[in-house]
């Protein structure tokens, strides 16, 4: 018994005594040597793609010689930041990237800082107003966006034209076209165009709640249980999409600038891209609205050297950056001014995706009252693709989804 | 015997071995199948998820190449080699502990033996990454939690615990004559010398089961590895790999080198498996013939 | 229950005990009492004494300066939010930590359990000066620190061995097990934000979740209901099919036995999330199997494997036997071929035929062999993560609910705590599955021949 007791408070102490005392503030100081930890997705590290992170940085600490850097860098995609800085905000990066779905999730884990003065007014200088909302929450700005995140159509000039991608019914009459149904992101676009709204007309009204429910919502449902059948339509899952369009099958699908290369390789002179078609409800033209939202740098309010931190982040969100990220990986930047630019608006992706945010799409929430939304909108995608909900009984399952939408299931 | 009774039961046993056979081999195809499915995909020529055709249309080595090779996004090569080291290590512990617990156990009469016998079985009850958060900041107060001691931590998360997977490891030692330790005791011997010189080297067939289940774990286990790398690519384990292959960005490109770096992994296995196949079957009926 | 922690006193007692050593102890022995290891150096033990004494040391040091402040802070488990200041000069926002619930509960719950440590060690300590003491007065021989240490190769082996793993236990898995328990009782949720800073709750949690008028509630009788189902049937479809396959491999007349089983086998190399995601996507509404069957004109809509309610179900269990045979095999041929010839040879003299043999011996001789197996996998079963997880995630899911129709206890769990962060629900369930699982196990375990009769087959 004796030396187990022995080890076992040794051990156990040297536990708790080094993890207790860590607990102690660190005064920072921003002398001159500093170590920032700097974490982005792995593509932007990728040194076959230039490796954008560690250049930038680079470039960073060149133009500050009075701090004299140190950068360590970690792997976490933006649509990670959530899960993994919120972990344990002490050991995470300085600066990281996010995108702002993650916002609910960072500021309830304190793990995200406030930004402010200089770097407040270049934030509002460089982005339009759509960008700043998408990383604002409370009046008060967290991140400073890069790009905007969004999706659009994909198309085959050869079987559409300019007039019919106008609407997404004479697409139908055409060719074959997939969409995500089941997938959460996609299919709220269906509800927004015949007039729901999330959390009130700017998405922060966290009382209004997800109106998607009445009449309206009934004639949409309707018209997804209708497409279902519709032999020229395909519900884009696990990668069908992008298969049916290299093999010929599908002409027509829907999503986001990470799929450019594989479309562009599939269709290669036949490339199209816009924005997105409008569906005709009862006659009347409605307009399909993607969520958009932002990927941005953020400063982790427990950095020890928050001056150096949000530089960099400035840095990194800044004009030279965009470009660099859209050379390399062609990110599409949303810098006003680089947005001017000729070479970079003379892309179709470019133009897409920006026509998508100017004029088809909404702001995605970013409020945690949002977080039911994913699951709900999934299992009531799956289960129209299903064929679980049907033209007899639409009505009832879209007032179980509306209730579902509004409720936290631990109520 | 008459001829013919004896002519008719041996064309009865015919057709029963027969259907046997066939039966088997139906089986057998069954459950080779979706493997084989994973090694075709990894030798499959067209990229993406979605496959319209059960078959692959175009064969290429390309993606097992490309695996090993294009290192940038995704350095497999060394998420193998970190598993393989953590493996290895996690399987030392997980076998040093079962045997000295599964002997006291079994051998050795103490006040709380018995009580522990119920602790450690009411603790597996419990469902096991309950808590990864918590562990994660054990293991940080330890100072596991960066750079490469985070390959450390792996190997505490798999193997500390193994102090409670004891009771197969029991039951041999339970079936091994009494009789052997008595005549070592009366030779003058100390416990632990028949721990060692005899107990041991009897348990073959115990450790090399042991030593197969404690090599799985790091390769398949994906909810502790992900809350201890958190951003540290370079000490991820393939579980992790093989994930992030999967994830939007990167399935289209990635899916069949993904099918190319499961067969990977499951080789070393297969391996350890086929050639320990003996030993495993007798770890758990017990050593009778000593 | 004492007595199942405590376990048989009577067959290990000693007069070495803490009450003796109170009462009968001396002056030195007393002093013990305060200042570790001081009956110790008294009777010539320098060594251990001065060991004893520095843990205490150490101990105390700890405590002072950390361990007080962390049990201090346990009940109200923090109350202090993080600052914010806006620092003009540099243009930055400056943050001062606040407190963190999560880790005044973890290390709260560490410093308890090093209290607990010490009061062992403490106990020890009286109890080995105590002995010093009557076997001076005896006159009979004190061991040397030397001495300890041989005797722990000899008749404290059981202290050496069981030292490491139990530290390990304790530390990787105990601990956190405490923890998560702890959880339980607290509001730690994203509910009303409270992920950094929560509160003791008491047993509302628990309420809640058994509460059959609530959402949650009913969820959980369902998912309770299905998960027990679910074991039974993947248990015994595994074993029962298990042993026919691998007693008609190991027949006399089967051929290529080795080559069967690799085939059998070949599938548990094969990590099982691969091989799961896998079928996965081949069962999918518009996957490889629905399109196969399409194409050979067996079917004219796609199957509903996980669409529908009891497809998914069956699917899920009919799936879990391809993952689950082949251990079953390996198992069951290891025990066949390890029975004693001589049961057989007596029994053909006695003029049985084979299946007569099956019966009396083959199967009551597995039995023996196999129900702690077979209880260990029915409890493995209620906890199986993977199978479910990987293949249908828990679908189909009806619209407005956290779980799915093939979600089990573990799953659902899973779900709550790592897509909802709904951590102190997710507690809730850890433990009621535990609850299940220990009183199957007990019931079962303790009344089986195999705990009862440990020695009887030595």
């Amino acid at each position: 018994m004796k030396l187990k007791k022995l080890f076992a408070v040794l051990l156990v102490c040297a536990l708790v005594f080094t993890g207790c005392s860590s607990n102690d503030d660190n005064g920072g100081s921003d002398g001159e040597k500093v170590t920032l930890t700097v974490w982005g997705p792995q593509e932007d590290q990728d040194t076959t793609k230039g490796n954008w992170l560690k250049k930038m940085c680079e470039e960073f600490a060149a133009l500050h010689p009075e701090w004299n850097i140190k950068f360590v860098y970690g792997t976490c995609a933006e649509s990670q930041a959530g899960e993994m800085v919120t972990q344990d905000p002490t050991s995470a990066a300085d600066v990281y990237m996010f995108a702002n779905d993650q916002l609910g999730a960072l500021i309830d884990a304190k793990a995200i800082s406030k930004l402010g003065g200089d770097t407040l007014t270049e934030i509002k200088a460089n982005n339009s107003e759509e960008m700043v909302d998408s990383v604002t929450h409370d009046g008060s700005v967290y991140g400073i966006p890069f790009t905007a995140n969004t999706w659009f159509m994909y198309y085959d000039t050869s079987v559409f034209s300019e007039e019919d991608i106008k609407s997404l019914d004479t697409m139908l009459s055409k060719a074959v076209i997939s969409f995500p149904i089941s997938d959460a992101w996609y299919n709220a676009a269906f509800y927004v165009a015949n007039g729901g709204t999330l959390f009130g007309e700017d998405g922060i009204d966290a009382s209004a709640g997800i109106d998607f429910g009445g009449d309206k919502g009934y004639q949409v449902t309707e018209y997804l249980v209708n497409l279902m059948s519709n032999k020229n339509f395909v519900n884009d899952a696990d990668g069908s999409g992008i298969a049916g369009l290299r093999d010929g099958s599908i002409k027509a699908m829907f999503s986001g600038t990470w799929v450019y290369e594989d479309v562009k390789e599939a269709l290669g002179d036949n490339f199209g891209a816009a924005q997105l078609p409008t569906i005709t409800i009862n006659g009347e033209s409605k307009q399909l609205r993607s969520f958009f939202g932002s990927k941005s740098i953020a400063v982790n309010p427990n950095s020890k050297n928050s001056e150096v931190a949000v530089a960099l982040a400035r840095y990194l969100g800044g004009e030279a950056a965009q470009k660099a990220h859209y050379e390399l990986r062609s990110i599409i930047p949303c810098n006003t001014a680089l947005l001017e630019d000729a070479t970079i608006a003379a892309d179709p992706v470019v133009t897409a995706q920006n026509d998508t945010v100017a004029n088809t799409s909404i702001l995605q929430p970013s409020i945690s009252e949002m977080t039911p939304y994913w699951d709900a909108a999934t299992i009531f995608g799956k289960a129209i693709v299903g064929g679980q909900i049907t033209s007899a009984n639409y009505k009832e399952k879209l007032d179980a989804y509306v209730v579902s939408l509004n409720t936290p299931e631990a109520e | 015997m008459k001829k013919s009774v004896l002519k008719s039961y041996q064309r009865k046993r015919k057709i029963i071995n027969t259907l046997i056979h066939v039966g088997l081999a139906v089986l057998a195809i069954i459950w080779i199948l979706p493997i084989a499915w994973v090694i075709l995909t990894s030798f499959r020529a067209e990229p993406g998820s979605y496959i319209s055709t059960f078959l692959p249309k175009g064969y290429t080595i390309n993606n097992y190449v490309r695996l090993f090779t294009e290192t940038s996004m995704l350095n497999f090569p060394k998420i193998f080699m970190n598993t393989f080291i953590v493996a290895i290590c996690s399987c030392i512990v997980t076998v040093f502990f079962v045997l000295s617990v599964a002997y006291c156990m079994s051998r050795l009469r103490f006040k709380l033996r018995k009580p522990y016998m119920n602790f450690a079985m009411i603790i597996t009850l419990f469902p096991g990454f309950m808590s990864t958060v918590a562990t994660y900041y054990i293991l940080k107060a330890l100072g596991l939690s960066e750079g490469s001691m985070i390959l450390v931590a792996l190997v505490l998360v798999y193997s500390a615990g193994a102090g409670t997977q004891f009771f197969i490891a029991k039951g041999f030692f339970d079936t091994i004559p009494k009789a052997i330790d008595e005549a070592a005791y009366i030779d003058g011997a100390t416990k632990w010398q028949v721990f060692t010189r005899l107990t041991i080297p009897l348990s073959k067939p115990i450790i090399v089961y042991t030593v197969l289940t404690a090599f799985m774990a790091p390769w398949i286990d994906f909810v502790f590895a992900r809350v201890i790398c958190r951003a540290s690519v370079e000490y991820y384990t393939v579980s992790l790999g093989l994930f992030r292959m999967l994830e939007l960005t990167m399935i289209d490109a990635w899916f069949t080198r993904f099918a190319a770096g499961a067969v990977c992994v499951s080789i070393p296995i297969a391996i350890l498996f086929v050639f320990m196949q003996r030993f495993y079957a007798e770890g758990m009926s017990g050593a009778v013939k000593g | 229950m004492k007595k199942f922690f405590k376990g048989n006193n009577k067959e290990f007692s000693t007069p070495y005990t803490l009450k003796n050593a109170i009462i009968k102890g001396d002056t030195w022995t007393r002093l013990s009492l305060a200042v570790l290891g001081a009956g110790n150096i008294a009777r010539k033990q320098y060594i251990k004494g001065i060991l004893y004494f520095l843990l205490q040391v150490v101990y105390l040091f700890f405590m002072i300066t950390t361990g007080l402040g962390c049990l201090l802070s346990l009940p109200s488990l923090g109350s202090v939010e993080q600052g914010e200041i806006w620092n003009e000069a540099k243009g930055v926002y400056e943050y001062t930590a606040g407190d963190n619930s999560l880790l005044i509960l973890l290390y709260g719950v560490a410093t308890i359990f090093l209290l607990v440590a010490f009061i062992l060690i403490w106990r020890s300590n009286l109890k080995s000066a105590y002995k010093a003491q009557v076997l001076k007065e005896e006159g009979k021989h004190i061991n040397s620190f030397k001495e300890d240490i041989k005797e722990l190769f000899n008749k404290d082996l059981h202290k050496l061995l069981m030292t490491g793993p139990f530290l390990g236990i304790v530390l990787i898995t105990v601990l956190p097990l405490v923890f998560m328990i702890a959880m339980a009782f607290t509001n730690y949720s994203t509910i009303n934000s409270h992920l950094i800073l929560f509160d003791w709750v008491g047993l509302v949690n628990f309420t809640k979740i058994l509460n059959f008028n609530d959402n949650i509630g009913r969820l959980f009788y369902s998912v309770l209901s299905w998960t027990i189902v679910w074991a039974i049937f993947a248990t015994f479809t595994n074993y029962i099919f298990g042993t026919l396959l691998a007693i008609v491999i190991n027949r006399k007349d089967t051929k290529f036995k080795s080559f069967w089983r690799f085939c059998f086998i070949l599938s548990i190399a094969v990590p099982q999330f691969v091989t799961l995601l896998v079928m996965r996507s081949m069962l999918q509404q518009n996957g490889a199997v629905n399109v196969l069957l399409k194409n050979l004109g067996i079917i004219k809509t796609a199957l509903p494997f996980f669409g529908n309610a009891t497809w998914a179900r069956v699917t899920v269990i009919v799936i879990n036997m391809w993952i689950g045979i082949p251990y079953t095999l390996i198992q069951v041929t290891g025990i066949l071929q390890n029975i004693p010839t001589e049961l057989y040879e007596s029994a053909k003299v006695d003029g049985a035929n084979s299946i007569t043999t099956f019966f009396k011996i083959t199967m009551p001789y597995m039995l023996f062999v196999t129900t702690p197996y077979l209880i260990t996998t029915f409890t493995n079963n209620i906890n199986n993560f993977n199978v479910i997880y990987l293949l249908s995630a828990g679908d189909p899911t009806p619209v407005g609910a956290t779980a799915g129709k093939t979600d089990l206890l573990v799953t659902w769990l899973y779900k709550l705590t790592i897509d909802r962060q709904y951590y102190n629900l997710g507690a809730v369930i850890g433990i009621m599955t535990f609850v299940v699982l220990a009183i199957v196990s007990l019931i079962t375990y303790r009344n089986t021949n195999s705990y009862k009769d440990e020695e009887g087959f030595m």
